[in-house]
């Protein structure tokens, strides 16, 4: 036992050395800080729940997995989620990164030319920070990846439910969807979205949506400084059961500031042709 | 016997705590492991970009070839969070890299750290972590 308790000190010593010598190549940064500037610090000095969440409000500037804050994801969004034959034969066609794909064989309209997320992939990939605004009747969702914004309703107006077909009630796709939003309880509160463009991915893994896809998001603000979001599909062409799109969480920024993170269509280009697609083709390697 | 079993598992979860990790874009296309070191090489571009800035870089082997390297590091906005700026690196430095380099052989790879000729070093993000991360170590900031 003597000689176990001993291993054990050894180790937890050992970790601690590696530790601190860790820490020591740390930067100190004794600069003049800009109030134009992120700094890592201003996030992560954020610690514990910071007080009970405040009522019917989500407003300000959260940071998400990867801002830089330390905050870990919940829960990833399904992978291999209860297909239809249709279902089956969209998601056959996306060839994700993340399925074990090289960027240069991958057909993600995101990674090949910058083209939006649309919803609900905006909501589960590159989760790095967001401002909530309300304002009268509506809800903005603004994110820093991409500096793109997403308007929820909340004047009590119904979904629209055509988007295919001619007629006075037929409504476009949009990359955003179409989106409602009400409080169901004091720190709940919830969002339904559909007409999202039918042409994007539902994450990242390449999950198919149809243009009739209903996604419910539920906000959940459980502290000052913690909010949660959990994502549910419904889309029944596509899935015989809804789809789990995951949970993330996001943490209350001290600072209220982020800077953007945008995709720029000509610096991918170059980006895929003189880096990924050499790095990914035999064919082109020297 | 017990003893050793315990060591083990304390250094084994030392050990995790240096891998590299990959998030924005896969690893799948690198030989990630021990770095190619570029000792000497010569900054071509330096270009500030998303998804990931590019550094190119002239290497001279052992037998006088120069080879011209690309790399790429994490995303802007991560790097910036441990230092990095548009101007971290410019045509004409003459630095150290060290790099994971491609499967497929090309002189192509992601970035892991340069050593510079004052002495000092700069690492990429948690190797595309964009959590502001340090590629060889493992730990935050």
């Amino acid at each position: 036992m003597r000689k176990v308790s001993t291993g054990i000190i050894a180790g937890v010593v050992g970790a601690l050395c590696i530790s601190a010598l860790v820490s020591a190549q740390a930067p100190q940064n004794n600069a003049p800080r800009s109030p134009w500037k992120y700094y890592p610090e201003d996030a992560r000095a954020n610690e514990g729940p910071g007080g009970p969440a405040p009522v019917r409000d989500m407003s300000g500037t959260w940071a998400g997995e990867s801002s830089g804050a330390g905050v870990k994801r919940l829960v990833p969004p399904e992978r291999n989620p209860a297909f239809t034959a249709l279902g089956k034969e969209l998601f056959s066609k996306n060839k994700a990164e993340s399925n074990g794909v090289l960027i240069a064989q991958s057909n993600d309209p995101h990674v090949r030319f910058c083209d939006p997320f649309g919803f609900p992939r905006n909501m589960n990939d590159q989760i790095r920070s967001m401002t909530i605004a309300t304002v009268q009747n509506r809800t903005f969702v603004m994110l820093k990846f991409m500096n793109i914004w997403r308007e929820i309703w909340m004047d009590g107006r119904a979904l629209p439910t055509k988007f295919a077909g001619r007629g006075a009630d037929v409504h476009d796709p949009t990359y955003n969807g179409y989106s409602v939003g009400r409080w169901v309880d004091d720190y709940t509160f919830v969002a339904e979205t559909t007409g999202m463009a039918p042409e994007t991915w539902a994450t990242e893994g390449g999950l198919p949506h149809s243009v009739d896809a209903k996604v419910t998001e539920r906000f959940n603000r459980s502290s000052k400084n913690d909010l949660s979001l959990t994502m549910t599909m419904d889309d029944p062409k596509l899935y015989s059961k809804p789809v789990s799109l995951g949970e993330v969480n996001f943490r209350w920024i001290p600072s209220q500031t982020f800077f953007d993170f945008s995709c720029v269509p000509s610096s991918v280009q170059m980006y895929l042709k003189e880096m990924a697609d050499p790095s990914g083709t035999p064919a082109a390697a020297k | 016997m017990r003893t050793r079993i315990l060591m083990v598992l304390v250094f084994a979860g030392l050990a995790t705590v240096g891998s590299p990790t990959f998030a924005h874009h896969g690893n799948a296309a690198f030989e990630v492991g021990t770095p190619t070191v570029l000792k000497n090489a010569v900054v071509t571009e330096f270009v500030w970009i998303n998804p990931h800035p590019l550094i190119k870089a002239d290497y001279k082997n052992e037998k006088g070839e120069v080879q011209h390297w690309i790399m790429e590091m994490g995303s802007t906005v991560s790097a910036q969070l441990i230092g990095w700026s548009r101007t971290t690196l410019a045509p004409g430095d003459v630095v150290t890299l060290y790099v994971w380099k491609a499967k497929t052989g090309a002189f192509a790879g992601r970035f892991n750290k340069v050593d510079f000729s004052d002495g000092t070093t700069m690492r990429d993000t948690q190797t595309g972590g964009d959590d502001g991360g340090r590629a060889d170590t493992g730990v935050r900031q």
